[in-house]
């Protein structure tokens, strides 16, 4: 088990938005864009597998967002891929929410019961 | 099998955005009887990026790749490159290619999309004439855009507009003509249409009102001299005709489906023979009143079209219609379009056309019917599900760039 890193504090990220945070300060291959939706967070690699476009920016919507250049759309919880013209999955972490604090766990696939 | 019957054997013509959208939706949907795409070229690609990052040369082939090639063995399709087909049999269910064999289809959907229109004036067909449609054509000319060629681009639309931008960064003087003093009026509406091409000479680029009525060369190494109806003349290196395309109905004119402009589909894809689906560029909706709609020519389009061609020959309920969208990057921006803008109406801007995001919307009423925006995609997602939803709305929740138009929408969503 990784160590977490905290990455936010709750009401840092207003519900159905992103925010992203940077490689730097999280140690990620890439940056890190975190979700709340319906009173859950959710963190997934910022980068669109199609080109270069921040996830944090997209449009947040039924479990999923949509980047904000070709609406290639992505699972919140999986990252999986669900729509074109993207056609690579990305990579989702597990992030917790630890008193007023957001925790990431870089690598950890969420669990079902994502937060 | 009779048209009824869920089908065993699909073959795909064409493998462009709708004709692998069609074959994912149909994988999606559960279908697992035989599926085939096939293409004239290789492995199927993506078009928008052939005159923007694949002409700049920031992207190879393999990353403007439609699917890996590890998505056809996973989803059990069988890709065939590299061969045209020639004829459909749609009453026998065959479809006949260029290398003699006959593939078996128990529906058959023809995803052909478009061809360049040709340059219609004398000297329109000389060699250093060029169109963009492939990734054959967007080679050719980066092989002959090279610093300081003097390119001339007839017509400013989207793709003009686009490889013009293109080619002033690979070091081209580029001159743009069209026959409209400001172009793409009614796709973003004279506001934005005013605002993008006032960009072109800001960046370098000369513009031109006027008509090119033909092309000359004296010898083949010689300049291209292209006159405007004015009389007066233009010299360049090479020519880039962005004049639109032909629906490509080759196919379904000759196995007798009907075709205006398009091959004539209902709100399930489907031809004039229960057998044959068309989607995409080549396809042209007749809404159940018998009007046709214009043939849409955008990525967006032919990706839903083909996921409804997929839902039609599984004879599934339609895909839900969303209200058409598209984008255009030249210059540094990425443009949005959603909706109608051409139609009369009040307009609304969001933001300040030139100084950062920037949206314009139109009204119809207290009903936003269509929006534009320069760099502001989430104010064109907002702007979609307002469109499709006919939720009322002021001009003021549009155009104060405080209000976020995400939480406008929850709010009046929640209200019911
Ligand atoms: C340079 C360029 C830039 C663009 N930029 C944008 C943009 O920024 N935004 C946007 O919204 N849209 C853009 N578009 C439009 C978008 O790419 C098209 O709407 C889309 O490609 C249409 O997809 P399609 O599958 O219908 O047709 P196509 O992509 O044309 O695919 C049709 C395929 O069918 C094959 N075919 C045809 N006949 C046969 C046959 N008889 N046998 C075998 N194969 C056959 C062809 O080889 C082709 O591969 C752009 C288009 C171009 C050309
Ligand atoms: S960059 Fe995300 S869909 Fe194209």
């Amino acid at each position: 088990m990784t160590t977490g890193i905290k990455i936010a504090e709750v009401g840092d990220v207003d519900d159905g938005e992103g925010i992203r945070i940077d490689k730097a300060a999280t140690g990620t291959e890439d940056d890190i864009a975190l979700f709340s939706a319906a009173g859950r967070y959710y963190a997934l690699n910022d980068t669109c597998t199609h080109e270069k476009a921040s996830l944090a920016d997209g449009w947040v919507e039924d479990g999923a967002v949509e980047c904000p250049l070709h609406v290639g759309k992505f699972c919140l919880r999986t990252g999986e891929v669900l729509s074109m013209p993207a056609n690579e999955s990305t990579v989702a972490h597990r992030v917790e929410v630890q008193g007023e604090d957001i925790i990431l766990y870089p690598g950890e696939t969420p669990s079902e019961e994502t937060e | 099998m009779t048209t009824n019957d869920s089908p065993q054997s699909v073959v795909i013509v064409g493998g462009g955005v709708a004709g692998i959208s069609a074959a994912r939706e149909l994988r999606r949907l559960g279908y697992d009887g035989d599926l085939t795409i096939v293409d004239a070229g290789a492995a199927p690609y993506d078009r928008p990026p052939l005159s923007k990052d694949y002409l700049l040369g920031t992207k190879t082939m393999p990353d403007i790749h439609l699917a890996p090639a590890k998505w056809f063995a996973d989803q059990n399709v069988t890709l065939v490159t590299t061969t045209r087909v020639e004829r459909i049999e749609p009453d026998a269910g065959q479809v006949l290619l260029s290398d003699a064999s006959v593939l078996h289809a128990d529906a058959i959907i023809l995803a052909t999309g478009g061809t360049p229109r040709p340059l219609p004036v004398p000297g329109g067909d000389l060699p250093a004439v060029h169109v963009l449609r492939s990734a054959e054509d967007a080679d050719r000319l980066r092989a002959a855009l090279t610093p300081g060629t003097r390119l001339l681009v007839i017509g400013a639309g989207l793709i003009g507009a686009e490889t013009a931008s293109t080619a002033l960064h690979l070091g081209a003087s580029v001159t743009l003509v069209d026959p409209m003093s400001v172009p793409l009026l009614p796709a973003v509406g004279p506001e934005v249409a005013a605002f993008l091409h006032a960009q072109h000479p800001e960046r370098g680029i000369t513009t031109i009102h006027g008509s090119v009525t033909g092309i000359a060369q004296e010898s083949q190494t010689s300049p291209l001299v292209a006159t405007l109806a004015t009389g007066d003349t233009i010299e360049a290196d090479l020519v880039l005709a962005g004049i639109g395309i032909t629906a490509d109905t080759a196919l379904a004119e000759a196995a007798g489906l009907d075709i205006d402009n398009g091959v004539i589909v209902d709100y399930s894809q489907r031809t004039s023979h229960p057998r044959v689906f068309a989607a995409g560029d080549s396809s042209r909706r007749r809404g159940p009143d018998g009007v046709l709609s214009r043939r849409a020519e955008h990525w967006d389009a032919a990706e839903g079209t083909g996921r409804a061609a997929a839902a039609g020959v599984l004879g599934r309920e339609p895909v839900t219609e969303i209200s058409s969208w598209f984008w255009t990057d030249r210059h540094g921006i990425h443009v949005e379009g959603v909706g109608d803008m051409s139609p009369s109406g009040t307009t609304v801007l969001r933001g300040t056309l030139g100084d950062g995001p920037a949206t314009v919307f139109r009204l119809d009423g207290d009903r936003v019917v269509g929006a534009v925006s320069i760099d502001d995609s989430n104010a064109i997602r907002a702007a979609r599900r307002m469109i499709d939803g006919r939720i009322s709305v002021t001009a003021e929740d549009l155009s104060n760039p405080e209000h976020n138009l995400r939480s406008l929408l929850r709010s009046t969503a929640s209200k019911g």
